[in-house]
């Protein structure tokens, strides 16, 4: 009787673990969850980036391609991992709209990476300022979300 | 209008003078980037014109910055200490041989005795618009007129700022000092805010646009010149346009950049 009981409290205890567990999180518990995982990713861009635009500038455009492609390989892998958070239900429909725009930016800063490998400067060059004013676009959509490491800062890209 | 207002207004202009060219503006600024920092929005747009520049030397260039500080819940501004306005250092302020207006002559002067006593300094204007809340009273708009003087202070080159409002009658004289540091957006415009200001401004919108052309030993000169330095195989190039930086009481600091483009010609 003595074990049935106890496994009965293990198994509330469990399902109540499971429940809380299953919560979705605050704005400001996202937004913590979000950024520990922006900030190495953020970091990293710096480094992948640094000297692109010395290297287009004395056109080494194999040397910036590779650049770019490592960049975009990390913007890529912060979307997907960011993208797998739970979100808080009330921000649903906002986020979904800001992932839409970070995968459109993900997809130019591919394409840019795939001009440049071709040697076709002028079609790079209007991808960038698509994947740019996408850029923008995102960091207003999640504004009121206060994000830093998460939000498009073009400074970070060389 | 009461002496209390009149005070008020003084301290909320001087308070936005500083945010404006810290932030710079113009008439309504719901554009350019934004940043979220807790209930508080830092806005800033602006740009470069012309937009087409040579590619290996720089040509005179007129600047436009706007923007504002604003609650997103309608709560009064915090304090700002200290405004920084960076902008690019591939560009070039050049004051050489361009008079200097000392803030003096500024202080208590309408926009047209400003310009009168210093028209020669002049290297930009610009609009302020503020909404001002005193303590047990309705709130009420500022609306000023900005000019900005080449100028010194204790030896640094400076650009003075005078800020006229007729209703209330208030006049604001800030100078933004000069500092070429390191970094991309090496120029920067600093301005502390001396305490008496106040928190009293609660939405802010400005605009100033800086450009001047003058002669020195029978030259042509510009206030600022800029290139556009791209590779010959593009045609136009992104570049860390301008960067507003505001210190809040307390230490915290707030701030934007904007990124804008440039074609070769």
């Amino acid at each position: 009787m003595t074990r049935i009981v106890s496994i009965a409290a293990l198994m509330a205890l469990l399902g109540a673990a499971a429940a809380l567990a299953a919560e979705p999180p605050t704005r400001a518990e996202y937004v913590g969850q979000l950024e520990a995982i922006c900030k190495p990713d953020a970091a990293a861009t710096q480094v992948a980036m640094r000297g692109a635009r010395g290297d287009l500038q004395a056109e080494r455009l194999g040397v910036a391609t590779t650049k770019f492609s490592k960049a975009a390989r990390i913007f890529g892998g912060t979307v997907k991992r960011i993208a797998a958070v739970p979100r808080p239900p009330a921000d649903e429909a906002k986020l979904g709209k800001w992932f839409g725009l970070l995968e459109r930016q993900e997809s130019y800063l591919r394409q840019i990476t795939a001009q440049l490998r071709g040697g076709k400067a002028i079609k790079a060059q209007r991808l960038t300022a698509r994947f740019i004013h996408s850029g923008n676009l995102a960091n207003n959509v999640v504004l009121a979300f206060g994000f830093d490491y998460c939000s498009f800062k073009f400074s970070r890209y060389g | 209008m009461s002496e209390r207002r009149r005070r008020a207004a003084r301290r909320a202009l001087g308070a936005l003078v500083i945010a404006l060219l810290a932030v710079a503006v113009g008439a309504a600024t719901a554009g350019g980037e934004r940043t979220q920092v807790g209930h508080l929005i830092v806005s800033l747009d602006g740009g470069l014109a012309p937009l087409a520049l040579p590619r290996d030397h720089p040509a005179p260039v007129a600047v436009r910055l706007a923007g504002g500080l604003r609650t997103t819940d309608g709560t009064l501004l915090p304090r700002v200490t200290r405004v920084e306005l960076s902008l690019p250092g591939q560009g070039i302020l050049d004051t050489h041989g361009l008079p200097v207006c000392p803030a003096r002559r500024l202080r208590a002067a309408t926009t047209s005795g400003a310009l009168a006593a210093c028209r020669d300094a002049l290297v930009g204007r610009g609009r302020l618009k503020a909404q001002v809340h005193v303590p047990n009273q309705p709130a009420f708009a500022v609306h000023a007129k900005l000019l900005a003087f080449n100028g010194k202070v204790r030896g640094r080159r400076a650009v003075i700022f005078h800020g006229f409002a007729a209703n209330p009658p208030t006049v604001v004289v800030l100078p933004f000092l000069l500092r070429l540091e390191t970094g991309r957006l090496r120029t920067r415009l600093v301005a502390d805010l001396p305490p008496e200001l106040g928190p009293w401004p609660h939405f802010a919108q400005f605009e100033v646009n800086l450009f001047r052309r003058f002669r020195f030993h029978g030259r042509e000169r510009s206030y600022l010149s800029a290139s556009c330095p791209i590779p010959k195989q593009f045609t136009a190039g992104f570049f860390s346009f301008a960067k507003a930086s505001f210190t809040l009481a307390g230490g915290r600091r707030v701030g934007t950049s904007i990124t804008r483009s440039c074609r070769a010609r």
